[in-house]
């Protein structure tokens, strides 16, 4: 095992005056012809959002309150067939009342606590998972989901069905700003995930697949 | 002798080797396979025209890109100028959050501590998520033969990767590890481990992946991944992934292991703001891959699932020679490939023939740097300097200087080979010398005249036969300009 | 004014008549041009295959010999020698204070040529007549070194009976790259046909550029080939005496 002094010894700063000293090449990146598009102050945040959520084949739809809400899921939960909902235990999601209506549906809905015997198998067999998010980001129509007590991780990865629901007022707008709040706030959980949109690869003759390992079919509802 | 349970069936086995991998030496013979090969060079080719044309359009589209991009230069500046520093307040940061660290010197140091810690959990599967890093030090093949006691079953997530590891193949492109492959040898060699036949069709090769790698990530003791960043300020490890796997492996597994080149660190948590923009907006034109994951360390209190332990094994092999000489730029790479899309020399050779984990112009110019030059001597030749891969770089690397300051150096070790030395020296002085100069001018026009035919040389063996094989060349005039100049041209 | 001529070593051996069309043009608008004798070569073989020391030899002889004129600019009609002088003479003489002043002092003067007749003199219409369809080659050193894109197209597009014509893969190098040519022949071929490719599609018959390296290399592979595209310097087609 290599000691650890001996390593920072390697490693241990030697002067050295670098410039940063870029080509003059007229690239499009790098230089500023014409007036760019994106960095204008986004004026609605949660339009933006679904907007770009759309761009990235993901589905969004802004909803006056949690019981329309409520009906988005129901709906979903009918359209995909959907025998088993596994849900983060959260107490925006109980206020949603949706347990009710899918169990008389006859569809079983699972909450991600230490109730259930085997949380990550229950994961891979659910066919929606059901998550609220911290925040989303308008800029790209990405959700961001923190990891903790009743937020499982898989919940928002395994199923082929994902959606989450959340307050349109917690629709950030840029990545930037994301970072930084995080940044500022300090105490960063243990897991931060910026998700945007469904699984993908283009590895197999750059021709797009969808939901290769994570959910393929993606659905955020923004409330208010 | 005792009977010994029968070799546990592993789906798949490593038996990619890094390094030259054809017996043909040299990077232009080498080429001849992928030049003569026109789906390789269409497949490259669209590749590299969608992912410049995405990266054009996102990347234009940013109002302070250019100031990204001196803010990502400085940045790594800064890190690699307090390297000792930043990966102290790193390591501090990650014990802090209850997660392991460990300074791996080489491949083999790192190799030897996955294996222990395999061992001491009795793992069996280890789940990984694309890194480059493994690849470099051939983690996977090494765990497989030199610590084949352990049994251990390396899969390799990444749908591209994945097939790649099936094939027995390196990945080709950092970015589109199969961009070599047609969907039908992709068909053929995932049937054979499906043992039915698939057809070459991308949503049912991609279910099926779905489905056998899913087994692997719900059954992996270990899932391991890369890093695309380290804050030091947070101990946080950043990985970047559109498929999920990413993800998956730090989420299901009980250990995760993070094996991280020591350049890849930036100071604060804020830096990351930077680097996230640029990153995929370079290398695949995306605003955003899907899933940009930050890990700091293991699971919290009460959470069910992410990993119960976390390993960061901080990865030098070489890279702490770098730091302070005029080559510490390139540590300053954040593989994101957007150089080797613009590459000339990239979209007639493929990966492969760079012979290396990292190819096009990064490759050349890291590998050397890396493994020295005697390994890899013909790589900083593998260009003609045109400086398109230091124009796309996002961090403003200057790789196409570095290339030349890698042939500086080959002929300060003496590696350049006596006849170029001789010539070079001849050439000095001939161009020191307007006698000798004219002379030469006049020595060759005689020279040539038995070799003229309907206006161009005819073609020659020795050094020059390299042009006269493809190409005419134009014979010297029959008078030079300076003869012209004299004899009239001066007065007008 | 008055500029001193930089006739890289190619031009003054293989294609004189770019020089001569340069002191054509320089001269029809009205700028007196000197020819410093004793030149001979910028240096950028050695040191595009790594040899500093013998590129720094000859990189004084250079500054010898041009330091000992009098002049306002020194005018070059090739982007990848321009850039030599211009850009690499003093990352060469990086360590030797001296010399690397005097090649800065040097370096701010040399002006490739379409850059000189643009930005220097504000002449973009020569009156020049030349007919043909033609596809214009930036060199990579012009294009990334020197930033110099639209100065050569509005030259062109200003001469009468000639059709400027886009093509595809504008950007790529034509694969010449100097030593590169002989080191990695197959490689440095593929990439001259690549752009042939993108030449024939776009129906051209006339191939420019400012340097006569990238057209040596390519007309060398276009007549291998069969084509029958001609290949001009940027300034044998703005000469106001070519054909005579």
């Amino acid at each position: 095992m290599a000691d650890r002094a001996e390593f920072m010894e390697r490693v241990r700063h030697r002067t050295r005056t670098g410039a940063y000293r870029p080509t003059h090449a007229p690239d499009v990146a790098w230089t500023r012809e014409g007036a760019p598009l994106e960095k204008e102050p986004i004026e609605n945040p949660p339009a933006r959002f679904l907007e770009e959520l759309e761009a990235v084949g993901g589905h969004g739809r802004r909803v006056r309150n949690i019981t329309e809400a409520r009906k988005y899921v129901l709906s979903l939960v009918r359209e995909r067939d959907a025998k088993l909902v596994l849900r983060w235990d959260v107490e925006e999601l109980d206020r949603m009342k949706a347990d009710g209506p899918l169990r008389e549906a006859g569809v079983e809905v699972a909450v991600w606590n230490d109730d259930l015997e085997d949380p990550k198998d229950v994961a891979a067999r659910a066919d929606i998972g059901l998550s609220t998010a911290a925040w989303a980001i308008a800029e790209t129509g990405s959700l961001v989901l923190e990891g903790g007590p009743g937020w499982g991780r898989v919940v928002t990865l395994l199923p082929p069905c994902y959606v989450a629901v959340l307050p349109a007022k917690r629709v950030l707008s840029t990545v930037p700003e994301t970072i930084e709040r995080y940044a500022e706030r300090g105490g960063i959980p243990a897991n931060v995930c910026f998700h945007t949109g469904p699984s993908r690869s283009g590895d197999i003759e750059m021709t797009l697949a969808i939901g290769v390992h994570g959910p393929g079919d993606v659905h955020v509802v923004l409330v208010g | 002798m005792t009977t010994s349970k029968p070799a546990r069936q592993h789906d798949t086995e490593d038996r990619r080797r890094e390094g030259i991998k054809s017996n043909v030496e040299g990077f232009n013979e080498r080429s001849r396979k992928a030049i003569g090969d026109r789906q390789l060079h269409d497949a490259v080719a669209l590749a590299s025209k969608n992912l410049i044309e995405g990266r054009n359009k996102v990347l234009g589209a940013l109002p302070d890109a250019p100031e990204l991009r001196e803010r990502a230069y400085r940045i790594k500046q800064e890190t690699m100028a307090n390297l000792d520093r930043y990966l102290e307040q790193m390591a501090d940061a990650v014990e802090a959050r209850g997660g392991n660290v460990f300074f791996a010197r080489d491949g083999e140091d790192a190799i030897r501590y996955v294996a222990d810690l395999a061992r001491r959990k009795g793992a069996r599967i280890i789940a990984k998520s694309k890194s480059m890093a493994t690849e470099e030090i051939e983690l996977n093949r090494r765990l497989e033969e030199d610590y084949a006691d352990l049994d251990l079953e390396i899969v390799e997530t990444d749908l591209g990767e994945w097939i790649a590891q099936l094939a027995g193949e390196t990945p080709s492109h950092i970015v589109g590890p199969i961009l070599h492959m047609s969907r039908q040898r992709v068909a053929d060699i995932l049937s054979s481990v499906a043992g039915e036949k698939l057809p070459p069709n991308v949503e049912e090769l991609t279910k099926f992946a779905r489905k056998r790698l899913r087994e692997k990530f719900l059954a992996a003791e270990i899932g391991m991944t890369g890093a695309n960043f380290g804050v030091a300020e947070t101990g946080t490890v950043v990985t970047v992934t559109n498929e999920g796997n990413g993800r998956l492996v730090t989420s299901v597994p009980p250990v995760h292991v993070v094996v991280m080149g020591i350049e890849k660190l930036v100071p604060k948590f804020e830096d990351l703001s930077t680097f996230v923009q640029l990153l995929s907006r370079s290398g695949t034109g995306q605003k955003i891959t899907v899933y940009t994951n930050f890990i700091t360390g293991p699971r919290a209190e009460g959470e069910l699932d992410g990993a119960e332990e976390l390993h960061l094994i901080l990865l030098d092999n070489g890279r702490s020679k770098l730091l302070g000489t005029e080559f510490e730029e390139a540590l300053y790479c954040i593989r994101c490939g957007a150089c080797l899309n613009v590459c000339p020399v990239y979209r007639q050779t493929g990966g492969h023939t760079y012979g290396s984990t990292y190819s096009g112009p990064i490759g050349a110019v890291i590998t050397p740097l890396l493994k020295g030059d005697k390994e890899a001597k013909d790589l900083p030749h593998a260009s003609s300097l045109c400086g398109a891969c230091s124009e796309a770089c996002p961090v403003g690397i200057p790789l196409h200087d570095l290339l030349l300051k890698l042939r500086n150096r080959q002929v300060e070790e003496g590696l350049a080979g006596r006849a170029q030395s001789v010539a070079f020296k001849g050439f000095e002085n001939t161009m020191r010398s307007p006698a000798l100069y004219r002379i030469s001018g006049k020595a060759g026009r005689l020279a040539q005249k038995p070799l003229e035919k309907d206006g161009s040389i005819r073609p020659l063996p020795g050094p020059l036969s390299g042009w006269t094989n493809t190409r005419d060349l134009p014979p010297l005039a029959p008078k030079s300009f300076r003869e012209l100049w004299k004899e009239g041209l001066k007065d007008g | 004014m008055k500029v001193a001529l930089f006739a890289p070593c190619y031009v003054d051996l293989i294609n004189p008549e770019v020089g001569v069309g340069v002191v054509r043009v320089l001269r029809k608008l009205g700028v007196e041009v000197v020819y410093p004798e004793r030149q001979t070569c910028c240096g950028q073989p050695a040191f595009n295959s790594g040899f500093f020391d013998e590129a720094r030899g000859v990189a004084r002889h250079f500054l010898d010999v041009f330091e000992n004129e009098r002049w306002d600019y020194v005018v070059c009609p090739s982007g990848s020698c321009a850039t030599m002088v211009s850009h690499y003479y003093p990352f060469i003489f990086k360590d030797l204070p001296e010399d690397r002043e005097r090649s800065e002092t040097l370096g701010h003067s040399v002006r490739e040529f379409s850059d000189f007749l643009v930005n220097v003199l504000g002449v973009t219409d020569l009156g020049a007549h030349h007919e043909g369809r033609a596809v214009f080659h930036t060199g990579c050193h012009q294009r990334r070194e020197l930033g110099i894109l639209n100065e050569p197209r509005k030259l062109l597009r200003n001469v009468s009976g000639l059709e400027l014509l886009d093509w595809g893969n504008e950007e790529l190098c034509c694969g010449f790259g100097g030593t590169f040519s002989v080191k990695m022949p197959d490689v440095s071929t593929a990439m001259a046909d690549e752009k042939i490719a993108a030449l024939e599609k776009s129906g051209a018959d006339t191939l420019v550029s400012c340097d006569s390296s990238c057209l040596m290399h390519l007309e060398g592979r276009l007549k291998r080939t069969g084509h029958d595209t001609r290949v001009l310097h940027l300034a044998e087609i703005l000469d106001p005496q070519k054909d005579g």
